[in-house]
């Protein structure tokens, strides 16, 4: 019985996690860049969730209004900083992608102070079953991650959109002879990333009410150590990678003496799946060619 | 060519450098042309603690402001500087350092302990006073210059020990911050103190952690759950477990708890009753601490409000009444008078038997070790559903 | 050979300009014109300088990017802390410097060589990730340490150098530090490493041993940052484990791509300007304003970068930049033309190389004239 609700813990952290990472995923594996900002666009859509609320106080048109913000954001973030550096070293997108990061994290803090603001969005309550108790919270997270997942798989497989995002992402030269955008195509990508972002940001101020200019920064790079090992570029990849860190997460939290060194064993796990399948579970073996 | 231009733009900087620093050099008396008493602090004005140290600089701010209106110290005004470390210890040597250099002769020490052990150990090399509102590790009033304001780690761990031995509970739960100062110390005394009879089980949570449904789950059949963590962790902890841990269990905190029933629309929502052991409540409806909290939530809205600030308030009366003492036993303080020697004329004070009364409490003194003694009193913050 | 001798000069030039101005400083203070909080700036400029230098071979020159150099910086300031701790009482105050530093610089070297293993199979975005991961397992580790061993969350209580002497020490280290890199990246080492940056696959074609420098880079990287570490415990009264986070290790990134990656120069005069405002910005700039100064470094991080490797930019940059502003006032002088300086375009990435070589048809490829203009010498 206690295993099993370690586990529920799991599956409610891990679907947070996968949720982000999803979000990471898309980026990296059509753009090719980590972009370290997009725990920041959830933050974003956090902070927009709570003025729809204050504004208009209904939960909707909040969400609608922040999945909109996001997508937006997340476009303009792409045009302003990444699409000029389209070829150029990706240490350099990296570098700025940090830029944006602390960007967004001060503009918050510069607009809606430093103080966490409380966002209650609506109390799904609890499910009694079999002598467990289970936040609705979970199974609704759990079942958007999934839908979304599977939503993004048959969207990229069976569209022409999704196609496009293949060929760009296997080679953006060879796709744009071929008569693609590239950068519509991107630009795409971006706009459900971040779109996504807003969902995640939602999901997040579900189970923890509390919003700061902080809220996407750690879980977001835990949510990309879960892209990771989950096999970055594999949209099933990030959400198994998510579940697998959230359990890790669950279990390390419930063993006393080693519960202060979770952060540290998500991360050692990391770098032991790296070290073993360097493109992570479910990735795709890379070949060198010269 | 370039770098050679690279070259000359480092001995440019070089000389820009040289320039600033000869500039502010000058000799040891940084206090000769001082026209107001200056009272420094340092705390986090930025970052994740900023709520801390911004209401700390609000109150100690209307302190002054309030002093200055009623006519300062004699027809001296005060002045309050308030430098930025964001809780973080390696920029407190520079803060310290600027305000000393900038006249400070005063000082509220810093807002969070991880700092204040770098500020205690600086201060006490040039004998600057300090009465911090909230750093409240147990080193930090071992300093000679040091006194606190707030209740110490240690002491609260061992009150809120002393208070659960009386219950007669056999099994309590603890959930903390196993990377915080303020944390560990309250918990370390606490299970020290604690009757060995009473089993304890541990949740902890480390850094900006804002899902707690593992530790709710590890502590959910404990039916009193000490909780020496700040307001906003508590406040999530306490959304998650509804429904969770029973409806009739007692949360229980310390003076970090305070400012929680401000992050709610409605406290009822949590149906366990919440106490605290605390010096301050930010909910009071009357007395000095109500009064605070009107002028403060008029001034500044009730985002930052907590006991920080209301200690910081106390802080910087408590030194105003303090000069004032001093001068009515003949003592003359000159708006010029150097740091040290308003640091020995303190200690003095506050070593013999001077008693404060304000918003964080009556009658309040302090031993000869700094460690403040006043009445810690447990608030319900919200009775059971 | 008059070529030669210019350039020997130009090489010494950075030692002097930092003797230089150490020795400056070192008399300003002997004659007590510097404040304490002048000599605590000098402690951290000299500090954040020796980190900038260190990760600069990484980043820079190696072309690797890592998130953990706080990370080595974190094992260095605790056992060289605690080296300290426990060696003053019996060596006294001179002999414990030496040796922590020592033990500070050698412990995070042999960290730098572990997490340098890894490197070796990973590549660009994942090694970044791994380097964090690295740092947050550190923090973590001393974080939670009992409170005999390394203080725990409340930190080391370490001994505080004396102010008066501490940053000519800190001063003396940047000067190794720069002697150590600069004559590494200037031999044929040097060349090694630039070479496995450009194009790990051809370097590694040509019988370049990639497993030796990429460990060497990231011991030699991991040694000076752990130095930087024991100054930093030095320079505190204690240390504490929150300090050592990411973004500390962003912050000293930014302070080498500032610089200019592959810039030491440049890296030196970033690391010393950001942190001057820094301090004198900490204490002006208050409530809300503070963090204006973090909007703005960010601002000008994106600014700097999009403008210095944005492809469309190239031909506005080549017009329009100071070096170019200076040489339509020098007589021009093609001898005098240097092809051997590390430039930020030509800063590779391996996975982008990889796509690069496996692709027959690329349109747009930024690598191409460089990589053919280079192949021809």
């Amino acid at each position: 019985m206690e295993f099993i609700e370690t586990l529920i813990n799991g599956l409610s952290i891990g679907s947070t996690y996968a949720m982000i990472a999803l979000g990471y995923t898309m980026v990296y594996g059509i753009a090719k860049m980590l972009n370290f900002a997009h725990g920041d666009v959830i933050m974003v859509g956090g902070y927009m969730i709570y003025v729809g609320l204050t504004v208009s106080g209904n939960p909707i048109i909040s969400f609608l209004a922040a999945v909109l913000c996001c997508i937006v954001l997340g476009i303009t973030i792409e045009k302003v900083a990444y699409r000029p550096l389209r070829g150029a070293s990706p240490l350099a997108v990296l570098i700025t992608a940090i830029g944006v990061s602390y960007l967004l994290q001060s503009s918050a803090q510069m607009i809606f102070g430093s103080a966490p603001k409380m966002v209650t969005i609506a109390d799904l309550g609890n499910l009694k079953f079999a002598g467990l108790s289970i936040p609705v919270y979970i199974i609704v997270t759990l079942g958007c991650s999934v839908v979304i997942m599977t939503a993004l798989s048959l969207f990229v497989k069976y569209t022409r959109t999704g196609r496009a995002m293949i060929a760009v992402s296997e080679d953006k030269g060879a796709a744009q002879l071929m008569g693609i955008n590239v950068n519509r195509i991107i630009m795409i990508t971006f706009a459900i990333g971040s779109g996504l972002a807003a969902f995640a940001g939602l999901f997040m101020l579900m189970k923890s009410p509390s919003l700061s200019n902080t809220l996407g920064a750690m879980p977001g790079i835990k949510a990309f150590t879960a892209a990771v090992i989950g096999g970055i570029g594999s949209i099933p990849g990030a959400m198994l990678g998510g579940i697998l860190m959230g359990v890790v997460e669950a279990i390390s939290l419930t063993v006393p003496p080693v519960a202060p060194y979770t952060d540290a064993i998500e991360f050692i796990i990391l770098i032991i799946i790296l070290l073993v399948r360097p493109t992570g579970i479910l990735g795709k073996k890379r070949r060198e060619k010269v | 060519m370039k770098s050679n231009f690279k070259k000359l733009a480092a001995a440019a900087l070089a000389l820009v450098m040289v320039f600033s620093f000869a500039a502010c050099s000058g000799g040891a008396d940084y206090t000769a042309e001082n026209t107001e008493y200056i009272i420094g602090v340092s705390g986090p004005l930025t970052g994740g603690a900023a709520v801390y140290g911004v209401a700390v600089q609000n109150s100690a701010q209307m302190a002054v402001d309030e002093i200055n209106a009623a006519g300062g110290l004699n027809g001296v005004m005060f002045k309050l500087v308030a430098t930025d470390d964001t809780h973080d210890a390696t920029k407190v040597a520079a803060n310290y350092a600027s305000m000393l250099e900038g006249g400070m002769q005063i000082s509220l020490g810093t807002v969070t302990t991880g700092p204040g052990l770098e500020y205690s150990k600086l201060s006490v090399e040039d004998n600057v006073f300090f009465l911090t509102p909230s750093a409240s590790g147990d080193k930090i009033p071992e300093f000679v210059n040091g006194y606190q304001m707030c209740f110490a780690d240690g002491n609260q761990g061992k009150v809120a020990a002393e208070y659960v031995n009386t219950l007669g509970l056999s099994e309590i739960g603890v959930f903390y911050k196993s990377d915080d100062a303020y944390s560990n110390g309250i918990c370390e005394q606490f299970k020290d103190n604690l009757d060995p009879s009473i089993t304890t089980v541990e949740a902890v949570f480390t850094g900006e952690a804002s899902d707690f449904s593992s530790q709710i789950s590890t502590l959910k059949n404990c039916s009193f759950i000490f909780m020496p963590i700040y307001y906003q962790p508590a406040s999530i902890f306490m959304t998650q477990a509804k429904g969770i841990i029973a409806d009739d269990a007692v949360y229980y905190g310390c003076d970090g708890f305070d400012g929680l029933a401000g992050q709610f629309e409605d406290f009822s929502v949590i149906p366990q009753e919440v106490s605290m052991l605390s010096h301050f409540d930010s909910n009071a409806t009357e007395g000095p601490a109500a009064e605070y909290v009107a002028k403060y939530t008029e001034k500044f809205g009730s985002d930052t409000l907590n006991q920080f600030g209301a200690s910081a308030y106390d802080c910087v009366y408590a030194l105003y009444y303090a000069m004032v003492e001093a001068i009515e036993e003949g003592k003359e303080i000159p708006v010029t008078i150097s740091a040290s020697d308003l640091s020995d004329i303190f200690i003095e004070i506050f070593e013999s038997g001077y008693t404060f009364s304000g918003v964080t409490g009556e009658n309040i003194t302090w031993d000869e070790n700094g460690y403040v003694a006043k009445g810690a009193v447990k608030y319900t913050l919200k009775e059971a559903n | 050979m008059t070529k030669l001798n210019t350039v020997k000069w130009n090489h010494y030039l950075n030692y002097i300009v930092v003797a230089a101005i150490t020795l400056l400083f070192a008399i300003l203070s002997l004659t007590g014109f510097l404040e304490s909080s002048d000599k605590y700036l000098l402690e951290k400029i000299a500090i954040a300088i020796t980190l900038a230098v260190s990760l600069s071979m990484v980043v820079g020159f190696l072309g690797e990017l890592s998130l953990g150099h706080a990370g080595f910086m974190c094992i260095g300031a605790y056992l060289g802390g605690k080296t300290a701790v426990i060696l003053e009482p019996i060596l006294g105050e001179w002999p414990t410097l030496i040796v922590s530093l020592l033990v500070g610089g050698v412990v995070a070297a042999v960290f730098g060589m572990i997490i340098g293993l890894p490197a070796l199979r990973l590549r660009g975005d994942y090694l970044a990730i791994v380097t964090l991961a690295f740092g947050e397992i550190v923090r973590s580790v001393f974080m939670n340490s009992s409170k005999e061993s390394f203080g725990g969350s409340l930190g080391l209580d370490t001994p505080r150098f004396n102010k008066d002497i501490l940053f000519i020490i800190a001063f003396v280290m940047v000067l190794a530090t720069l002697a150590v890199t600069q004559n590494l990246i200037r031999s044929k080492h040097g060349r090694a490493i630039t070479a496995i940056r450009d194009n790990e696959i051809a370097a590694r074609a040509t019988g370049i041993d990639v497993t030796k420098y990429k460990l060497l880079v990231f011991t030699v990287s991991s040694f000076f940052a752990g130095i930087a570490g024991v100054l930093y415990s030095y320079s505190n009264f204690t240390v504490q484990s929150t300090k050592f986070s990411y973004n500390y290790s962003i912050e000293i990134l930014v302070m080498v791509v500032l610089g200019g990656m592959g810039n030491i120069n440049g890296a030196i005069i970033a690391a010393a300007l950001i942190t001057f405002l820094d301090v004198e910005l900490q204490t002006i700039l208050t409530g809300n304003l503070a963090v204006l100064q973090d909007l703005i470094y960010a601002l000008i991080l994106i600014v700097l970068v999009v403008y210095n490797n944005a492809p469309k930019l190239k031909s506005f940059r080549e017009k329009y930049n100071i070096k170019a502003l200076i040489n339509r006032f020098r007589p021009h002088n093609p001898s005098k033309h240097r092809d051997d300086e590390a430039k930020w375009d030509r800063v590779p990435t391996k996975i982008k190389m990889d796509e690069v070589l496996s692709v027959d048809l690329q349109v747009s490829s930024p690598y191409t004239p460089d990589k053919a203009g280079k192949e021809d010498k």
